[in-house]
C-alpha cells in the first residue's frame, strides 16, 4: 500500500513481512549515543497469530499494509462460510471457514464482530469478549453446591461447543463464557 | 502531561536537581553560561542528525549538544565552563530518546578524559543519590566480555554473525553490527550496582576525541561514556585541539553524509586555530539523569511538556 519510513512506524502500525501482514504490538528505538540506529519490534502475524521480534535499522522503509477493522453483524452459515453485513454500507461478505477457526464456537447469529480486512479481504474476526449461551446437554446438577470449583463438560446451543461448567449448571441455563479463554465466566440469572 | 500538584513536584524536583549541579560546580569554579542556539554550522557526530532552520537572515543548525559553542568560549579564554542547555537530534524518539532534550555540558582545562570521568562520577552520584563503585570498562574488553569476541582481531563476518538473527537489520555493516551489539548486548549490562566508565574507543569512533595507542598497540580515542543501570548518561573526551585535525573529520562526515544541508561549523574551527587549551569536556543527557535519579523507564516522565505533547 505503499512504503513508510520506520521512524513513523507505531504500536498498531500493519506492515507487510513475507508477504504477510503483521501488527505492530511494540516499538523500541534503541542507539549507542554516536552510531546507528535500530528499531526493534513486536509484531504479530495476523494470519497465523504468531508473535515474532524484529529488528529494523534506523532510516530504513517499511511497505505499510492496508489493513482495517470494521463492525459486522454476523448472518448466516451456508457451504461458503460465514456471512456477515457491514454495519456501515449493509454490504454483505463471505468469511471463508479456515479463517473463522475455533471462532466458530462462539460466532451467534445476530452478534456483532469486527471483521479485519486486508486489502479489502476478511483475514480474521475479533468476537465480543464475552457471549451468552444455553447449556443443550450436561451431567445432572448437583443442587445447591454454588461454591464448588469442580467442573464437568457441557455442551451450548446454537454452535454445539463444550466448555468446562461449575457442577451446579443444569440443562437449560444461560451462561457467559470469555471467547478469548474459553471459559465459563458467571451464569445468567433466570 | 502532568497536572496539578504532580506537575507542581515535576517541576520542583528538576529545579533542585539544577540546583544541585549549580552547588557542584560553584565549589569546582566552573563558571555557568549561556550560549546561543542557532549554531552557523552542524554538529557532524557520527549517527547523530542536526535539524535545520531558516532563520531569514540564513540557515542555522540546531546544536546536538552545546559543544561548539561551549569550546568556542574556551578557545577564547574562558577557562572551565558549563551550561544546561537545550539540544535537539533528528528522528531519535523512544523511551531513552527525545528530540528535545537538555544536555548538561562542561569544559575542564587542565584535566584528562580520565580525571573529568571521575568529576563526571560525582556529579551524578550528587544528582541521583547513587553511590557504588567505579569500573573502568575498556570498549574492546565489553565486546569480549558480553559478546566474546574481540572487535580488534574479529573478521567482518564474525562481528556480523554476533548478530544472531539481526544480523539482516546490519545488511553487512560492520559498523553497524558493532553498534546493535553495544545497543543490545552490552548497553543493558553496564553499570548494574556501579558507575561504569566505557573508555578507549575505537579510533573510527573518536568523534572530537584526541587519538592514542591502548597497551595491545591497538589506535583508540580518548572517550568515554558514564553508564548505570543499562543507562547510557554521558559522553566525553579528551579534546582534539587542532583546527585541521578537526576540519578532516568532520569532512569525512560530510563525504560520508551527502546531506547537502549540513556545512561545517567555521566559526569553532576558526576558534580553534586560534588556540586551544589541552581540555576534557564532557555532555551529560541531563533529562536521562533525572530518569535514573527518579527510577522511571520513560524520559516524557521527567519532562514537564513531553516532545509528543509539545
Amino acid at each position: 500500500m505503499g512504503s513508510m519510513n520506520i521512524g513513523d512506524v507505531n504500536k498498531g502500525s500493519k506492515l507487510i513481512f513475507d508477504n504477510a501482514p503483521w501488527n505492530v504490538q511494540e516499538v523500541n528505538f534503541v542507539k549507542p549515543g554516536k552510531g546507528n540506529a535500530f528499531y526493534k519490534l513486536r509484531v504479530q502475524n495476523l494470519l497465523t497469530r504468531n508473535v515474532l521480534e524484529k529488528t529494523l535499522r534506523g532510516g530504513e522503509k517499511c511497505e505499510s499494509a492496508d489493513v482495517n477493522d470494521t463492525d459486522m453483524e454476523f448472518l448466516y452459515q451456508d457451504a461458503n462460510g460465514y456471512n456477515f453485513m457491514d454495519q456501515t454500507s449493509f454490504e454483505q461478505m463471505s468469511v471463508s471457514t479456515e479463517r473463522i477457526g475455533d471462532d466458530k464456537d462462539f460466532l451467534l447469529e445476530n452478534s456483532q464482530v469486527v471483521v479485519t480486512l486486508w486489502n479489502g479481504e476478511p483475514i480474521a474476526i475479533r468476537l465480543p469478549n464475552t457471549v451468552e449461551m444455553e447449556i443443550d446437554y450436561t451431567e445432572p446438577a448437583v443442587k445447591g453446591d454454588t461454591q464448588s470449583r469442580v467442573m464437568k463438560e457441557a455442551k451450548l446451543k446454537a454452535t454445539g461447543a463444550t466448555v468446562k461448567v461449575p457442577i451446579f449448571c443444569a440443562i437449560g441455563d444461560r451462561i457467559k463464557v470469555n471467547t478469548q479463554t474459553r471459559e465459563y465466566s458467571g451464569r445468567v440469572d433466570k | 502531561m502532568n497536572q496539578g500538584s504532580g506537575l507542581r513536584a515535576l517541576l520542583q524536583r528538576r529545579t533542585a536537581a539544577v540546583a544541585a549541579v549549580r552547588s557542584f560546580f560553584a565549589a569546582r569554579d566552573v563558571l555557568e553560561v549561556d550560549v546561543p542556539v542557532l549554531q552557523g554550522g552542524a554538529n557532524l557526530d557520527h549517527g547523530v542528525v542536526p535539524m535545520a532552520v531558516e532563520t531569514g537572515r540564513g540557515r542555522r543548525f540546531l546544536p546536538t549538544s552545546p559543544e561548539h559553542p561551549l569550546k568556542r568560549l574556551v578557545a577564547a579564554g574562558a577557562g572551565a565552563v558549563w551550561a544546561l542547555s537545550p539540544a535537539f537530534r533528528h528522528g531519535e524518539q523512544g523511551r531513552r530518546h527525545s528530540p528535545e532534550f537538555r544536555m548538561l555540558e562542561w569544559y575542564r582545562p587542565g584535566l584528562d578524559d580520565a580525571a573529568l570521568a571521575n568529576e563526571v562520577v560525582a556529579l551524578c552520584q550528587l544528582v541521583t543519590g547513587l553511590d557504588g563503585p567505579t569500573t573502568v570498562l575498556p570498549w574492546r574488553e565489553a565486546y569480549r566480555t558480553f559478546v566474546g569476541l574481540d572487535p580488534a582481531s574479529a573478521d567482518d563476518a564474525a562481528v556480523i554473525a554476533a548478530c544472531g538473527p539481526d544480523a539482516t537489520a546490519v545488511a553487512g555493516d560492520r559498523g553497524a553490527a558493532l553498534d546493535l551489539l553495544m545497543a543490545t548486548r552490552i548497553e543493558p549490562r553496564l553499570g548494574l550496582g556501579e558507575w561504569t566508565v566505557l573508555t578507549d574507543y575505537p579510533a573510527s569512533g573518536c568523534a572530537q576525541a584526541r587519538l592514542r595507542h591502548d597497551q595491545d598497540g591497538w589506535p583508540v580515542a580518548a572517550r568515554f561514556e558514564v553508564y548505570r543501570n543499562g543507562l547510557e548518561l554521558a559522553n566525553g573526551y579528551h579534546e582534539v585541539t587542532a583546527a585541521n585535525e578537526l576540519a578532516g573529520r568532520f569532512q569525512l562526515e560530510l563525504d560520508q553524509r551527502q546531506d547537502p544541508r549540513l556545512v561545517m561549523d567555521q566559526g569553532l574551527l576558526a576558534a580553534l586555530a586560534n588556540g586551544f587549551p589541552d581540555c576534557a569536556g564532557v555532555a551529560v543527557g541531563f533529562d536521562r539523569l533525572l530518569m535514573l535519579a527518579w527510577g522511571v523507564e520513560d524520559i516524557a516522565q521527567v519532562q514537564a511538556i513531553p516532545f509528543a505533547e509539545a
